[in-house]
């Protein structure tokens, strides 16, 4: 591509990126399939996925799939975003619930910067705290919960920072690069949040 | 049906809530089209048995946006209506409830009281329902009655909101939430 084109293609992207939770340095935005491409380089590489704990190969097709409507008024079990660098205009990473249950109003959190250049500048908790907000003052959830395994010593620094509270450590949880590591599970409750943000 | 197959989902005293039955499908069709039954439903074009059936399919769909079930009665053995929570609305943690006695000769015994206490027990102890509601004709006393009795209050009257046989009727909107249910209960 050369770089007039380039240009021109940010141009465009950057018309439609729809913000739906606006930060200071980062959007959340809906995703899109245009960016499949992006989010498949994301999600295999080594330096990403080994904190991501992604250990199969994904084709682009597979990621395609992710985009795919659901079937009317299914609710969904998952929910994410796209992390967006308003100053350097680009997607950077995701960030969203999985395993949300509606009942019991709980929901697991996750936050990947798909972008190594962009680690170490707190954008995840940046990200975080939006979506957690979310969670609690639009889905109306009662407890998010995160696991985070030993040596990602980043997240757990994040956890700790955006309020989350251990509640356990399941040992050996978890086969990576060699060796069993345990999993941290934190959990924040909606009234600790609200009254630390009041 | 006979007694040691009946999948009791939840117990009452003069009935028990059972998952619907495909076997039962033109009892359903009866009373979805019988007129006494209907006016109150308020089902305007006729029931056709496939069409029921297609409201029987399997739905993966999680968690689910309506709860159905029969109404059994265990002292005649007999299925006699549905009882149901329809439009659940997760993010509000809300759903409408609704009942329908199939069987005319089971008016007026209270049924729908205990129905409807069994339901609201459900929605609020097992589904985490923060506000139930209830539209009820202005002419189905039996039906505000035993919405009454349960704790609902009356939230709003919409004015010639149905066409009932040539007339606009109104329309009420009851609604319980939770916390009122729990005080009552102490």
């Amino acid at each position: 591509m050369t770089e007039e084109k380039k240009d021109k293609e940010d141009k465009k992207e950057e018309d439609d990126v729809f913000p739906f939770i606006e930060g200071e340095t980062i959007d959340l935005v809906a995703g899109s399939s245009k960016w499949a491409n992006l989010i498949c380089k994301w999600m295999n590489n080594p330096k990403v996925r080994h904190y991501s704990r992604n250990m199969w190969p994904l084709t682009l097709e597979e990621v395609k799939k992710f985009f795919e409507p659901l079937p009317d008024r299914q609710m969904r079990e998952f929910i994410v975003f796209t992390i967006y660098h308003k100053q350097s205009k680009r997607p950077i990473g995701s960030v969203g619930f999985n395993h949300i249950n509606w009942v019991s109003r709980n929901a697991n959190i996750f936050a990947t910067i798909g972008e190594p250049e962009y680690w170490g500048r707190g954008i995840v908790v940046e990200a975080s705290k939006l979506i957690i907000n979310y969670g609690f003052t639009e889905l109306n959830l009662h407890k998010i919960f995160a696991g985070v395994f030993t040596p990602n010593t980043r997240s757990l620094r994040a956890a700790e920072k955006l309020g989350f509270e251990k509640e356990g450590v399941l040992k050996e949880e978890m086969y990576v690069d060699g060796q069993y590591h345990d999993i941290h599970k934190f959990a924040l409750f909606k009234r600790d949040w609200l009254k630390s943000n009041e | 049906m006979t007694d040691d197959i009946i999948p009791i989902f939840i117990e009452g005293e003069t009935i028990d809530f059972v998952p619907l039955n495909i076997e039962n499908i033109k009892l359903y069709a009866k009373w979805e089209n019988n007129p006494k039954v209907r006016i109150y439903a308020r089902n305007i074009l006729p029931r056709t048995v496939e069409e029921m059936k297609k409201y029987l399919e399997p739905s993966d769909k999680r968690p689910k946006n309506e709860v159905s079930f029969e109404i059994w009665h265990k002292k005649d053995k007999k299925t006699i209506g549905f009882g149901e929570l329809s439009d659940i609305n997760w993010y509000n943690q809300q759903a409408y409830l609704g009942l329908l006695i199939g069987e005319p000769d089971y008016w007026g015994q209270k049924i729908g009281e205990e129905a409807t206490r069994l339901l609201v027990e459900y929605a609020f102890n097992e589904l985490n329902i923060f506000k139930l509601k209830a539209s009820i004709l202005v002419v189905n006393k039996g039906s505000w009655r035993c919405a009454e009795k349960n704790g609902f209050t009356r939230e709003a009257t919409l004015k010639k909101d149905m066409y009932v046989n040539g007339e606009y009727l109104d329309n009420y909107v009851y609604s319980l939430l939770k916390e009122d249910w729990l005080k009552l209960k102490k």
